[in-house]
């Protein structure tokens, strides 16, 4: 079982005050969609590039199934907020450009691009240019290409946020059918508070000054779209309603406090 | 590969022709197009009208049709011991010769100043002391060093290419996307996978351009050193020729030469978008 857990980790980065993150403990299971969500700079951003590896904790450690993570790799494929994708590369060598860094040979891998391509619902686009995608195209893309990897978990950095609400809906429904098909853990970051309840296995509910976890909450939501149920229908259910509002209220509340102070 | 584009072209938008035009019927559209051509005829017809008008002597300008009717004795009988094909190669072979070597150092030495701060910091402040530098101010102090043969001018033309080729390669691969090489990274690539499958990629239209701009510079500078010293080349032909007071010939070769700097320009600019066709499509 894959889990990607903090341990009372804190992030400062030179020259500021507040620490970007103090003290924040967290547990991704093998089965969890997590998902943090904040105001902007509550230190979600630098959560996600500690669980990458892109940076290392001042304090506390990052583990990954029990072992300490101390560089990026192959095992947390990250997906960007604009993609990152390669535009010198057709569709379908970008979903295989993971499987290529592993030296597996060309036809298993296109192999494999393709059935992943099927999975995020864009086969018909294997043989075109990047240039050629709009932006919800170009995500599946980049979903495919940690996908095809042999990634355990996949880690998003507000990856629906470049969308029209429309296309942001769409993908929405189309993460949680990956997610499941899948058997991957995902750690999502996004702005967006419906996102977070919709998707969300366990939520972290994040403020700023400095960055921590002022909430965990297991909506529940994406268990019964999973289960057959609408995306409005549970947009739209008191419960879902009734949850956003105390999120948002906790939101406020904190930056009164903070302003206050 | 769009169904909507089929059904557009199924009915078919009505052509300019067919366009009711409010301009005078007669008159031919001046299209972009043919105005360069016309720009063009209009430079030979006000030489030919110069040249024939009787006040020039052919001493100082001969006509369009003699300089013409020259080309055919350079490119069979030549001038000064060669025809004007082995001047062109002459100066081709050199400028080649720059170019190969410019590349093969310029591209590793730009990768190294664009990843490594280290070396940017001990290399930028020597290429930007040189790099403005006007080439033929140190000609004489490598004729000094080389003497006047071959060997002089490649080294030349090798310097003019070198600065332009590590300027814009150091550029390109310093300013490759950190969310790339991050992506990347997470996909497991090693720091060798990473310059060769992101950053020189991404580097690639900027280390064109480069070569563009080296090249352009460097067929000016040699052109300039054969003038001064050579004894084949297109440089040493218009200049010898001007000692003869042959000015046909000093024509032909300066047209020549300016023919051979816009095929450069034009393969270069085909070979950048057959190379990195994705660079003209910013995302």
């Amino acid at each position: 079982m894959a889990t990607l857990a903090t341990e009372h980790v804190s992030v400062s980065y030179p020259g500021q005050r507040l620490a970007a993150l103090a003290d924040v403990s967290l547990t991704i299971g093998a089965d969890d969609l997590a998902v943090a969500i904040g105001p902007s700079g509550c230190g979600k951003t630098t959560l996600l590039n500690l669980l990458a590896g892109f940076i290392r904790p001042n304090r506390g450690r990052v583990l990954f199934d029990g072992q300490p993570v101390t560089a990026p790799g192959a095992d947390r494929a990250v997906v960007f907020q604009h993609g990152a994708l390669l535009p010198w590369l057709n569709v379908r060598d970008n979903v295989a450009f993971g499987l290529r860094l592993q030296g597996v040979e060309r036809a298993a891998r296109r192999a494999r691009a393709d059935e992943v391509l099927e999975l995020v619902d864009l086969p018909q686009a294997a043989g075109r240019a990047i240039w050629q995608l709009s932006g919800g195209q170009k995500q599946r893309v980049g979903i495919a290409r940690a996908l095809a990897s042999p990634s355990r978990v996949l880690l998003m950095d507000e990856p629906f946020g470049a969308l029209d609400a429309f296309t942001r809906e769409q993908m929405q429904e189309l993460l949680l059918k990956v997610w499941a098909q899948s058997r991957r853990s995902v750690f999502l970051i996004t702005h967006d508070i419906d996102e977070a309840l919709f998707l969300a296995t366990r939520l972290y509910l994040m403020s700023p000054g400095p960055g921590r976890i002022v909430e965990e909450v297991q909506p529940g939501f994406s268990q019964r779209y999973r289960a057959g149920e609408s995306a409005r229908a549970i947009k739209s259910d008191p419960r879902f309603i009734a949850l956003r509002e105390h999120l948002l209220d906790t939101l406020f509340r904190l930056r009164r406090q903070e302003e206050a102070a | 590969m769009n169904p909507l584009d089929t059904t557009f072209e199924a009915a078919p938008a009505p052509s300019p022709e067919e366009l009711p035009d409010s301009t005078d019927q007669a008159a031919p559209r001046l299209t972009p197009a043919r105005l360069r051509v016309l720009s063009l005829l209009a430079f030979v017809g006000l030489w030919w009208l110069l040249a024939h008008s009787g006040k020039i002597p052919p001493l100082f300008l001969p006509g369009p049709e003699a300089v013409l009717a020259k080309l055919g004795v350079l490119a069979t009988v030549g001038f000064m011991d060669a025809t004007l094909w082995q001047h062109l190669g002459a100066s081709l072979a050199r400028i080649l010769l720059g170019l190969a070597l410019a590349v093969l150092i310029g591209i590793p030495l730009g990768v190294l100043m664009g990843r490594v701060d280290v070396a940017r910091a001990l290399l930028d402040p020597l290429v930007e002391a040189w790099r403005p530098v006007p080439p033929l101010a140190y000609l004489p102090l490598i004729v000094i060093w080389f003497g006047i043969g071959e060997l002089s001018k490649v080294i030349l033309i090798t310097l003019q290419i070198l600065a332009a080729v590590l300027i814009a390669t150091a550029h390109g691969v310093r300013h490759v996307s950190p969310e790339r090489l991050r992506a990347a990274e997470s996909l497991g690539a090693s720091r060798r996978q990473l310059l060769w499958h992101v950053v020189l990629p991404e580097a690639l239209p900027d280390i064109v351009t480069g070569i563009r701009i080296g090249l352009g510079t460097g067929w000016s500078t040699l052109v300039a050193a054969e003038l001064v010293a050579a004894t084949r080349g297109l440089g040493f032909m218009v200049q010898s020729a001007a000692q003869f007071l042959a000015t046909d010939v000093v024509v032909l070769g300066i047209l020549v030469i300016a023919l051979v700097a816009f095929a450069l320009e034009l393969g270069l600019r085909a070979l950048q978008q057959h190379l990195a066709p994705w660079a003209l499509h910013k995302n």
